[in-house]
C-alpha cells in the first residue's frame, strides 16, 4: 500500500516537471499568464478594500476575513489546476475517446488522467495566494502550516466535484457545460463572506457543491483551532474524493472510445 | 484439463517455451521456472490470445433530421443498439504475426480495444497472456504495448526523449535499464537524431517511428498495431514493416495488426482474420487464401499493331485497352486461361504477355462484399 502510494507520488511529481519544462517551452506566454493571473486577483482584493473601507465589517467579516478565503481560495484553485490540470478536460477525453491512452497503461486511470495535464496560468493563483497569506499573518510557521493544508484539502474538493461533474458525460454524452457550471459556482461560493449566505443556499454549499468547505469552514479553522473540526474536514474532504473516484469508475464500464485523431498536448 | 488452462492459473512470465520447442511428432517441450521440463502434446498451449463468443452491444442515440425532432430528443430521447462485434471467436499464437482485417466499421478496433482492456465487452469471454483484460488492465497493461495510427502517447511539444523518460516511469522500469533500452530502441529505429526535436515538428513518419519505439520500452509480449503506416509514403511504409519485422525475429513479440494497406499484411502476416459487420467471415492462412479466394487472373498483352480490342468471350473483361496494349480480366471459374490466351493472340500480333494473379486487395475487397466463395 505505502509503496504503491510512493509510486504514484513518483508519478504526480514527473508529471508536474514534465509539464513545467512543456510549458517553459513557450517561456513568454507562460509568464505572462502567470502574471496576468495574480493581476487579476489583484484587482478583486484592491475591490473589497473599497468596498469595506466604505462599509465596514460585512456580518462577522472583516476585510482579513476576506483576504484569507481569498487567499485559500485562490492557492486552492491554482493546486487543483497545477497538479490536476487535466481534470477540467475529462470530458473531452471522454467524447473523443482519448482515455484509451490512459487505459493502455499500468497506473490508476484517473490519477493517470488527472494528473497528466498541468495549467501554467494556476502558477499564478497558487503564488498569489500565499503572498496574501504572508500579507494577513506575516511568517506564522504554524498557520502557515494550517493554510497549506487547507489549501491541499480545497483543491481535492474542486478536484473530486469536478470529476464528479464530468463523469456524467460517460452517460450524458457531455457534461462539461455542468462542470464549468459547477467550477463557476465553487469559484463564486467561495470568495464572499459567508454571512450573506441563508437557507438553501447555506445548505448547498456545505453539501452538493461544497464551496464552504474550500474556504469558510478552515477560515473557522484558523480563526479558533480546535482538532475536532480539522478531524472532520479532512474526513469530508476523504468522503468527497472516494465518492468522486466511484462515480468516474462507475462510468468508465460505459466508456464507448471512438476513432479520432488526436495528440497530447 | 486442456495445457492452456493447466498454464493459465500460473504466472505465464515463468513459463517459456524453448525456442525450438516444438519436435517434428508435436510433442512440445517447455520450462517452468523453479520446476523443471514438461512435454505436452500438441502445441494448445502456445495460444497466447484466445477469444470465445466475444459480443459488444453499443447503445446509440438517434435523433431525425430538424429542430423539432431535437427538441423531442430531449424531452423522449430513443435508442438503437448497434452489435459492433458478434459472437466471434479466435486464437492467436507465441510470435505469430496476424493481420486482423476488415471494411471500415466492421468491428476491427472495437475488437482490439476489448482484448487489450479499453472497452468492456457485453459477454464472450477474453484471455490475453492468461488474464482477463477487463479485470487485469493494468497487469496486462505491462505485458503489451500498443501503436494506435491516429492516436498519440508522445507530448506534442516536447521531445520524444522525455515521452519516454516519463513512460518508463509509467510503467515502472529501472533507470539504468531504462536508459539501455532507450539507447536500443534508438539505434533499431533510426531515431537518434530525432531524439531532442520537439513532436510537434517531427514528420508524421519520423512520428510514428517514436511511437513505435515508446510503445516497446517496456518489452512487450504483444504489440497491438492499429492502422500504423496510414498516411505514410511508400519509402516510410517499407521502413515501418522491415521494422516490425526484425521485432518479431528478434524479440519474438507477437504482432496482432490491423491496416487497410494490403501491403502491410502481404509482407508481415502469413494469417489473415477477416472481420465484417462484427462477424469473421474468415480465419486463414494469406496463402490459403490466395488459394482458395483467386477467381480472376490478370493479363497483360501488347502487340505490334494498333489493335480493335472486342472480346466475345463472357468469362473475359477488357479492364484496360488504348493502342497497342491491353489488360483483360479472366474468370476463372467460368473459363480457362488457355481459351483466353488463344482468343487474344488471334486478336493481332502479340510482342509481349504477362500473366499474373489477381491483387490480394482486391481477392479482400471481394470478400468483404460476398463476392468470393471458395
Amino acid at each position: 500500500m505505502l509503496m504503491e502510494a510512493r509510486k504514484y507520488l513518483r508519478l504526480i511529481k514527473d508529471y508536474f516537471l514534465l509539464n513545467l519544462s512543456a510549458a517553459m517551452e513557450y517561456r513568454a506566454s507562460f509568464i505572462i499568464q502567470v502574471l496576468g493571473m495574480a493581476l487579476n486577483n489583484a484587482f478583486f482584493l484592491f475591490f473589497w478594500w473599497i468596498v469595506f473601507n466604505n462599509t465596514g465589517n460585512i456580518g462577522n467579516y472583516s476585510f482579513r476575513h476576506v483576504m484569507t478565503i481569498w487567499a485559500i481560495a485562490s492557492s486552492a484553485f491554482g493546486a487543483a489546476f497545477i497538479l490536476f490540470g487535466n481534470t477540467r478536460n475529462i470530458s473531452n477525453l471522454i467524447v473523443q475517446g482519448e482515455l484509451d491512452v490512459y487505459l493502455l497503461q499500468p497506473k490508476n486511470v484517473l490519477i493517470n488522467v488527472i494528473c497528466s495535464r498541468s495549467s501554467a496560468a494556476s502558477w499564478g493563483d497558487l503564488l498569489y495566494g500565499f503572498i496574501v497569506f504572508f500579507a494577513v499573518y506575516g511568517f506564522n510557521p504554524g498557520k502557515l502550516m494550517l493554510f497549506t493544508l487547507f489549501v491541499v484539502s480545497g483543491a481535492l474538493f474542486i478536484t473530486s466535484m469536478l470529476i464528479i461533474a464530468h463523469s456524467f458525460t460517460f452517460r450524458m454524452g457531455n457534461s462539461s457545460n455542468i462542470a464549468n457550471a459547477v467550477l463557476e459556482f465553487l469559484i463564486s461560493f467561495s470568495i464572499y463572506p459567508e454571512d450573506i449566505f441563508k437557507g438553501y443556499i447555506k445548505f448547498i454549499i456545505y453539501s452538493v457543491l461544497p464551496a464552504g468547505f474550500i474556504t469558510f469552514f478552515p477560515l473557522r479553522i484558523m480563526n479558533e483551532f480546535k482538532p475536532v473540526m480539522l478531524l472532520a474536514l479532512l474526513l469530508i474532504n476523504t468522503a468527497y474524493f472516494i465518492t468522486a473516484f466511484i462515480i468516474f469508475y462507475r462510468g468508465l464500464k460505459k466508456y464507448e472510445s471512438g476513432n479520432l485523431i488526436t495528440t497530447r498536448m | 484439463m486442456s495445457v492452456s488452462n493447466l498454464l493459465k492459473v500460473s504466472d505465464t512470465r515463468r513459463v517459456s517455451p524453448t525456442r525450438k520447442g516444438i519436435t517434428p511428432c508435436g510433442v512440445t517441450k517447455i520450462k517452468v521456472a523453479s520446476v523443471g521440463f514438461f512435454y505436452i502434446q500438441g502445441s494448445d498451449y502456445l495460444n497466447i490470445i484466445t477469444v470465445e463468443h466475444l459480443n459488444k452491444i453499443f447503445k446509440t442515440k438517434v435523433k431525425k433530421e430538424g429542430f423539432r425532432q431535437s427538441v423531442r430528443s430531449i424531452l423522449r430521447p430513443q435508442y438503437k443498439t448497434v452489435k459492433a462485434v458478434s459472437d466471434i471467436g479466435f486464437s492467436v499464437q507465441k510470435g505469430e504475426m496476424l493481420a486482423f482485417i476488415g471494411p471500415n466499421g466492421a468491428g476491427k478496433s472495437t475488437t482490439i480495444k476489448m482484448l487489450t482492456g479499453i472497452l468492456y465487452p457485453t459477454s464472450g469471454t477474453i484471455d490475453v497472456l492468461g488474464m482477463n483484460p477487463v479485470n487485469d488492465r493494468m497487469k496486462l497493461s505491462f505485458r503489451i504495448g500498443s501503436v494506435f495510427g491516429q492516436k498519440s502517447q508522445l507530448w506534442f511539444h516536447l521531445p520524444p526523449g522525455d515521452s519516454f523518460k516519463l513512460l518508463g516511469s509509467i510503467f515502472e522500469i529501472p533507470a539504468r535499464e531504462l536508459r539501455k533500452r532507450i539507447s536500443f530502441l534508438r539505434e533499431l529505429f533510426e531515431i537518434e537524431d530525432l531524439m531532442d526535436i520537439p513532436v510537434r515538428k517531427l514528420s508524421l513518419g519520423q512520428r510514428i517511428r517514436c511511437e513505435i519505439a515508446g510503445s516497446l520500452l517496456h518489452r512487450p509480449d504483444i504489440i497491438f498495431l492499429d492502422e500504423p503506416t496510414i498516411g505514410l509514403d511508400v519509402v516510410v511504409k517499407q521502413k515501418i514493416r522491415d521494422l516490425v519485422k526484425r521485432l518479431n525475429r528478434e524479440e519474438d513479440v507477437t504482432i496482432f495488426l490491423t491496416s487497410h494497406d494490403v501491403g502491410d499484411i502481404e509482407q508481415l502476416c502469413k494469417r489473415a482474420i477477416i472481420i465484417n459487420n462484427g462477424e469473421i467471415v474468415l480465419d486463414e492462412s494469406i496463402k490459403k487464401i490466395k488459394y482458395n479466394y483467386l477467381k480472376k487472373k490478370v493479363i497483360d498483352v501488347k502487340y505490334s499493331e494498333n489493335i480493335d480490342l472486342k472480346l466475345d468471350i463472357p468469362s473475359m473483361t477488357i479492364v484496360k485497352a488504348k493502342d497497342y496494349s491491353a489488360k483483360i480480366e479472366v474468370d476463372i471459374s467460368s473459363g480457362t486461361i488457355e481459351e483466353a490466351v488463344d482468343k487474344l493472340m488471334r486478336v493481332g500480333s502479340v510482342m509481349d504477355i504477362n500473366i499474373s494473379d489477381q491483387p490480394l486487395e482486391e481477392i479482400i475487397s471481394d470478400i468483404y462484399q460476398g463476392l468470393c466463395n471458395p
